[in-house]
């Protein structure tokens, strides 16, 4: 029998019990609060600010504001071009944008002190949508700013010089105009999708404190790096002077990845000479940043016999007032709204412009769940015209296992049309009928292979394994523990994986893109690989027996029949019983025995399928049945796997029928929990199902491919396809609310001959 | 606002005294007075349930809730109900239908079903449903949580 070991306890256990430390719990000895004051204008001049009267009440300790900002190393910062100042200065770029921030003993004094704040803005013309923005006279937001190579994503952004266009990307192959021609038909239709809340349930927090020139800073990040990257950059600081702390985090789904109010909580605690803690509000986290709206308009010609010949898409991306990874989305979004079909001729042209509105940001499939709405709504209106059916014409048309979406990125590693199979058994096991609507995704997760992870095995026989990938919810540490007891053969409790911290664990890119299962799980199995050899050395060199004599065992290392605790191993080779092996690895792109040369190292595909049903009278809709399938290579974390699924589908569901962030005249007029809908318990669909397809085949650890993000893809496009086909009406732009269902039936109806 | 109030109340089992202002509202009481931060702040409005606690067995949004309110009342939170070596039967049922994933709302979910388990021991499917759209998850897609509460009520 191996010794009992000592179990670390999880972190699931902490969260029923309400002992887990989330972002907003952190407290620090000395800490102050901050409050921000932010703009009302969607763009204008800051004339005039005198903060006085708010200093002068009892309990602030400091206010920041663009004055501060010429004592500062880098006072702009970004990811793609550093246009965003640490707080307003000088003018500001939307409704929400930070002007001031009040330091104060208490939350309620620091919220008490910006009404005192005195401060005169005069109106600048302002754009509040990117139709706006790029037309020839539209104001500017910004100057010509220089684009920031290999910052944070490989590449830089191509801003159109002279206009409100950060990025332009384009994807051109064969020749679209000669297939138009020789077309049996051509079809073009614009689809619209709304910018979106994150709406993670835990708002942004962040507490920051100064001591000298060392910076701690305990934030919800899902890039800790990132953080520690910009904050470096904008106070002058050497890497290893900021460190950044990352307790557990209360959602994230993008709008915690790069980097969000580090910098100007940072500043705040270098202004007050204090801590600072800064919590936002869930109404000000809808400020902060969303999911880029669009418009996109597609130009798709077909064969006689339902062949797509050729595709033209055109994408206009609304970026709000800072480019944050707008870029990344803009390219994502051209990649992704050509789906997994075979399309020799494709023009695609994709801009994101800047608005006067809250800035864009990642968002679970950055670029994905606009392209995917354009590209399987028009599917279906397509089969519809010329009368095939819907899931017969994507038959005719999808790549095949191995086939390329483009010939620049890896062939596609799964079998979409089985996955269609898969769906339409699943939802007619859940009742009578087939499938309403049926959507389809490939998308290209932007996977950055490059993270290290230490293991590290303690005397006692427990195991430390410490990573800087942040568990959002989705499971990563559960993960990693299951990876690492695996390869060191050790009990998984016994496993304690310890949360990101920047000082004390190695680097990783960042906690997005469906990477941390591939790359992380990669680099925990290397060091644990890297541990495990280093203790059967240890032990056949201790223990005087050969190298192929000794073998991990629960607990300890097993010789014949003997079984040597750690404790007792460590006691034999250093004289006492203690010490410990520290297994190390880092993941390049150069891996051996892994294919990281090709983008993406893994395709994130989903196959969606619903039934609805509507009330004709007040256009209330809801989805019956829906079926989700996923092929994610192997599950290393099962019950976290279907969790994702099942979560993105109904975030799918969000943004299929409830959800815009709108802005009129520039003012957000539902960036509030009463205004903005998210799903709740009643909206979701009376059965549903996921199915996962495990070949073993992705460059994961066991086989394994990213998941987490594809589920949410074609949630929206099946329902619009459903009720396309069972009451034949066709919305076009999201969300599809019970007014607009209600308008098209009557339009419809008034349609009659 | 200097006045202040007296409160004698019992709190996860135990009574006890305090002294707040009148405008202290339950959450920031319980977070910072009592230090009990398994009380989740997320809307401020009454809105998302996270940072629901039980008022004598009632379910009650403390961060729209005074702290004057719960004079003479039971205050259970989630420190209130089992810890790792006892968990109570919603916690547990949480746990094994892996009806959580970031946990911040978790403790508003559990002790909004508690609340519903103390009124109806037997509530419909329905009713579930019914009874947890006070409460806001965005990350599970709540199949997982209505599964752990239909355990409880149809093993």
């Amino acid at each position: 029998m191996p010794p009992d070991v000592p179990t670390t306890g999880n972190e699931r256990l902490d969260k029923v019990t309400g002992r887990a430390v989330f972002a907003s719990d952190i407290t620090v000895p000395g800490m102050a609060h901050g409050r921000i004051l932010r703009s009302p204008l969607p763009h204008a001049k800051i004339v005039k600010m005198d903060c006085t009267a708010a200093l002068a009440l009892e309990g602030v300790v400091a206010i920041l504001s663009g004055e501060d900002l010429a004592d500062l190393a880098q006072p702009y910062w970004g990811l793609y071009f550093n246009d965003r100042p640490v707080i307003a200065h000088e003018k500001v770029r939307y409704v929400g944008e930070p002007v001031a921030l009040v330091v104060a003993e208490t939350p309620a004094v620091a919220q008490a002190a910006l009404d005192r704040i005195d401060i005169d803005y005069t109106p600048l013309p302002f754009i509040d949508n990117a139709g706006d923005a790029i037309a020839p006279d539209a104001p500017r937001l910004h100057g010509n700013l220089e684009a920031i190579a290999d910052f944070y994503f490989k590449g830089q952004a191509r801003p159109v010089s002279g206009t409100n266009i950060y990025q332009l990307y384009a994807i051109s192959t064969g020749d679209t105009a000669a297939a138009e021609a020789e077309a049996a038909r051509v079809f073009e239709h614009t689809y619209t999708f709304p910018g979106i809340a994150h709406y993670a349930m835990e708002p942004h927090c962040v507490t920051a404190a100064f001591e000298g020139d060392r910076l701690t800073v305990w934030s919800g990040a899902q890039s800790p790096t990132a953080v520690q990257k910009v904050l470096s950059r904008v106070f002058g600081l050497a890497y290893a002077n900021v460190q950044v702390i990352v307790p557990h985090i209360g959602g994230g789904f993008g709008g915690k990845a790069s980097v969000k109010i580090d910098p100007l909580v940072a500043a705040a605690s270098w202004k007050a000479g204090r801590p600072v803690r800064v919590a936002l509000t869930q109404e000000e986290a809808m400020l902060t940043c969303r999911r880029l709206g669009a418009s996109i308009t597609l130009t798709t010609a077909v064969d006689a016999n339902g062949i797509i010949l050729s595709k033209r898409a055109a994408i206009l991306l609304d970026g709000g007032a800072y480019a944050d990874t707008g870029p990344a989305v803009t390219v994502k979004a051209a990649n992704r709204v050509i789906g997994p079909y075979a399309i020799k001729n494709l023009e695609i042209e994709s801009r994101a412009a800047y608005t006067n509105t809250v800035p864009g940001s990642a968002f679970r499939s950055i670029g994905g769940p606009q392209a995917v709405w354009a590209t399987e709504s028009q599917m279906d209106e397509i089969a519809a015209a010329l009368e095939i059916d819907p899931v017969d014409f994507r038959h005719r048309n999808l790549l095949p296992r191995g086939g390329k979406v483009l010939d620049s990125l890896r062939p596609l590693d799964a079998d979409i049309s089985e996955m269609m199979g898969h769906a339409g058994q699943a939802i007619t096991s859940m009742g009578d009928r087939p499938a309403a609507g049926v959507a389809v995704a490939a998308t290209d997760p932007g996977v950055l292979p490059l993270g290290g992870a230490l293991v590290r095995l303690l005397a006692d026989g427990s195991v430390l394994v410490m990573a800087n990938s942040a568990d959002i919810g989705q499971g990563v540490r559960d993960v990693l523990r299951n990876v690492a007891a695996k390869t060191l053969n050790q009990d998984p409790a016994a496993i304690r994986v310890a949360g990101p911290d920047t000082a004390t664990t190695p680097f990783d890119w960042g906690t997005g893109a469906s990477r941390s299962t591939v790359i992380i799980g990669l680099a925990v199995e290397d060091a644990a690989q890297d541990a495990r050899e280093q203790l059967l050395a240890l032990a056949a060199s201790a223990l005087e027996i050969p190298l192929d004599g000794v073998q991990l065992v629960p607990g300890g290392v097993a010789t014949g029949s003997e079984t040597i605790p750690f404790d007792r191993l460590f006691h034999t080779a250093f004289g006492i019983d203690s010490g410990e092996i520290v297994g190390r690895a880092m993941v390049t792109p150069s891996r051996k025995g892994s294919d990281f040369a090709t983008s993406p190292l893994f395709w994130e595909t989903a196959v969606g399928a619903c039934d609805i049903a509507l009330d004709e009278d007040t256009g209330a809709l809801a989805v019956t049945r829906f079926a989700g399938v996923a092929d994610i290579g192997h599950a290393i974390n099962p019950a976290g796997a279907e969790g994702q699924e099942e979560g993105a589908a109904i975030q799918g569901l969000g943004h299929a029928l409830y959800e815009h962030l709108a802005f009129i005249d520039g003012q957000p007029v539902n960036a509030t929990p009463i205004g903005y809908r998210i799903p709740a318990a009643g909206d979701v669909p009376h059965a549903a199902r996921t199915v996962l397809i495990e070949n073993a085949d992705g460059p994961g650890p066991m086989g394994a491919k990213g998941m987490g993000e594809g589920g949410l893809l074609p949630v929206a496009p099946a329902i619009a396809n459903a009720l396309a086909r069972r009451y034949g009406i066709r919305l076009r732009d999201l969300p599809m609310t019970p007014e607009k269902i209600w308008r098209a039936l009557r339009e419809r109806d008034s349609d009659v001959p | 606002m200097t006045a202040s109030l007296d409160l004698t109340f019992t709190l996860n089992g135990d009574a006890k005294t305090a002294r707040v202002a009148p405008n202290t509202l339950l959450i920031d009481f319980l977070r910072e007075a009592c230090q009990l931060r398994g009380t989740k702040r997320s809307c401020d409005m009454q809105i998302c349930g996270a940072c629901t606690v039980l008022v004598d067995d009632r379910p009650v949004s403390s961060c729209t809730t005074l702290a004057a309110d719960i004079d003479g009342a039971v205050v259970t939170t989630i420190e209130g109900l089992g810890g790792p070596d006892g968990l109570d039967p919603v916690q547990q049922a949480f746990l094994d239908h892996n009806a959580l994933q970031c946990g911040f709302c978790t403790p508003g979910f559990i002790l909004s079903v508690k609340a519903l388990l103390h009124a109806n021991p037997a509530p419909s499917h329905e009713e579930i449903v019914e009874h947890l759209n006070g409460n806001l998850c965005r990350c599970t897609g709540y199949h997982k949580i209505i599964d752990a509460v239909e355990s409880l009520v149809r093993p």
